[in-house]
């Protein structure tokens, strides 16, 4: 029994039209995903396909299993059960006839290499300067050479618009400039999926836009995403799709201009009343 | 006159003169007994200051510091890191170490290295239940100088670790995960993300740690190790100046201390560059490219 078949029956996910690949680099694939804290279910039952260059925005209350299933799909939470593949293999397990088989961690750190994640405290290393900040992963990991991967970050700096700030420490930048520096870091490592936990939820109102011109420049390269925002404006003009959680399950999801001008489920509708 | 331009005018409280008063008494006080009372000896406490006894004890105090400091932080760190292990007895190793060695007194723990002997009278070196290895006479390899270093380091260690284990708690979360998230392995993260960042936690605690290791080191005189303390006893056992000897210690290990806690203020501006605010002078530097390669 592959596990994929058994579970495509059990929902048919919104394909956005126009979109790449949905196996392989640059996708995400859930099915029946259950994730929980102790005996506390946060995520029930998540099924999703994000395709290859798609910028998927998650919206939803707070509490609703956003952050957890950034986490889950960026490696950092092991998850209960179901499928989870992203750029096309299971993440940290390999399938086996009757189970999944843990890959080793080096394998796992691998995958997550393939995997970029940008948080919304931004977590930064405040210990090394925005140029070391975004060397140390292509440096570390991928055994880049220092001055090979110095060039790249001192591009990478100047792409999102930081070109002068590259010696400066994260206390020395404003949360906008340091959001982008967290951007810059997780690109170095050539991502083929990009993750943002509310990437501009925790900056200064006149500081998101720059932000978010990173990221709809990003989404312009083609490059895979999923958003979890509150920015409502960015998910009807960047989003290919917009998925609504509540309580741990995907509500609904859809064309974002369509689901937040017409949601259908009453969740959604008693949501977005709220924040729009 | 325009109250404007009237100036504030603060007086001292009544009760900070009469401090004051009785500072200055105090102080006048110590003075004249320290001046006037000849049993201070201070002849011969000038004669011994700069003995050559004494500072060869001295020296062996200065250099044992360190040197159990340093075996107390390296060995500290690796138990540190056991007790974070994912792996169980690793885990249980390291607390039993922390426990036994906080857990009874210094004094005793050195006495028994120092009859480490009459418990193994030859230690093997080799594999346990195989012929594989060789067996050394336990007296010839710990001298006393031997069993306090060991005595000292194994002691300290205990107290090092659980300060580095504080110092890499207070490490944010979201930075491991940040580091997690770029596929850093465990290794990586300790040396470029943890440790760094721990720093400014685990320097000013190890500076208390060096400075009261200092004095510790004293405890060595009963193993008849010939540090400062045991030095200046073997004089005054000759010229029974038992108080005169005991000033010329006290004055050594306070102007040693006193010195140590000089690189440590160093150690921490250095680790605080994190923290550090944006400076007018730096920031110039920095943004302003020909300044940079004018500096180089
Ligand atoms: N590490 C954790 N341990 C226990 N509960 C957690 C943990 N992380 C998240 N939760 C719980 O999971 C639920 C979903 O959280 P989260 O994914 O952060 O929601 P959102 O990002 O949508 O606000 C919340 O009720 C939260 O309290
Ligand atoms: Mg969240």
């Amino acid at each position: 029994m592959s596990a994929d078949e058994t579970v495509t029956r059990a929902s048919e996910p919104f394909r956005p039209p126009g979109m790449g690949d949905a196996e392989g680099p640059g996708t995400v694939h859930i099915r029946k995903l259950v994730k929980s804290f102790g005996a506390r279910k946060v995520l029930r039952d998540i099924n999703l396909d994000v395709a290859c260059g798609e910028v998927c925005c998650v919206i939803g209350p707070s509490g609703s299993g956003k952050s957890t299933l950034m986490r889950c799909i960026d490696g950092l939470e092991d998850i209960d059960s179901g499928v989870l593949k992203v750029n096309g293999e299971h993440l940290g397990y390999v399938e086996e006839e009757t189970h999944f088989r843990a890959l080793k961690r080096r394998q796992l750190r691998q995958q997550r290499t393939q995997i970029g994640m940008v948080f919304q405290q931004f977590n930064l290393f405040p210990n090394m300067t925005a140029l070391e900040n975004v060397t140390v992963g292509q440096v570390l990991v991928k055994r880049m050479p220092k001055a090979e991967a110095k060039e790249r970050a001192l591009s990478l700096l100047a792409r999102v618009g930081l070109h002068g700030h590259e010696q400066h420490y994260p206390a020395q930048l404003s949360g906008g400039q340091q959001q982008r520096v967290a951007i810059a870091r997780s690109l170095a490592l050539d991502p083929k999926v990009m993750l943002f936990d509310e990437p501009t939820s925790a900056l200064d109102p006149e500081l998101v836009g720059d932000v978010l011109d990173v990221m709809k420049q990003l989404a312009g390269e083609g490059m895979t995403m999923m958003v979890a925002t509150h920015e409502m404006g960015f998910a009807r003009e960047v989003g290919d799709s917009l998925i609504f959680m509540a309580d741990g399950y995907i509500v609904e999801r859809g064309d974002p201009r369509e689901v937040l001008a017409n949601p259908k489920e009453a969740r959604t509708q008693q949501f977005l009343r709220k924040v729009l | 006159m325009d109250p404007t331009e009237k100036p504030r005018i603060h007086h001292r409280a009544a009760h900070e003169y009469v401090v004051w008063v009785i500072g200055l008494l105090l102080f006048a006080g110590i003075a004249y007994t320290l001046v006037t009372n000849p049993r201070y000896e201070w002849s011969v406490i000038g004669r011994y200051l700069v003995a050559s006894t004494v500072l060869k004890g001295l020296l062996l105090t200065v250099w044992m510091t360190l040197l159990v400091m340093l075996i107390a932080t390296l060995l500290g760190l690796v138990v540190a890191v056991m007790r974070s292990s994912r792996v169980l007895p690793v885990r249980i190793l390291a607390i039993g170490y922390i426990n036994l060695f906080r857990g009874t007194p210094v004094l005793v723990q050195l006495i028994l290295w120092f009859n480490i002997a009459a418990l193994y009278p030859n230690i093997r070196l080799g594999i346990p239940f195989t012929s594989i290895g060789t067996a050394l006479n336990t007296n010839a390899l710990i001298s006393a100088t031997t069993a306090a270093i060991i005595g000292l380091s194994l002691n300290e260690a205990a107290y090092m670790s659980e300060i580095v284990r504080g110092g890499f708690n207070s490490v944010p979360k979201g930075q491991l995960e940040a580091a997690d998230s770029l596929g850093m392995s465990e290794g990586m993260k300790l040396r470029r993300v943890i440790i760094p960042q721990s720093m400014p936690t685990i320097i000013p605690a190890t500076g208390n740690q060096l400075t009261s290791m200092l004095k510790e080191t004293s405890l060595v005189s009963v193993l008849g190790v010939g540090d400062l303390l045991q030095s200046v006893q073997l004089i005054s056992a000759r010229n029974y100046q038992v108080i005169p000897l005991l000033l010329v210690a006290s004055i050594w290990y306070l102007v040693v201390s006193i010195l140590l806690s000089y690189p440590q203020a160093k150690i921490e501006a250095h680790y605080d560059k994190s923290r550090r605010s944006v400076q007018a002078g730096a920031q110039e530097l920095i943004t302003d490219p020909t300044l940079l390669e004018r500096a180089t």
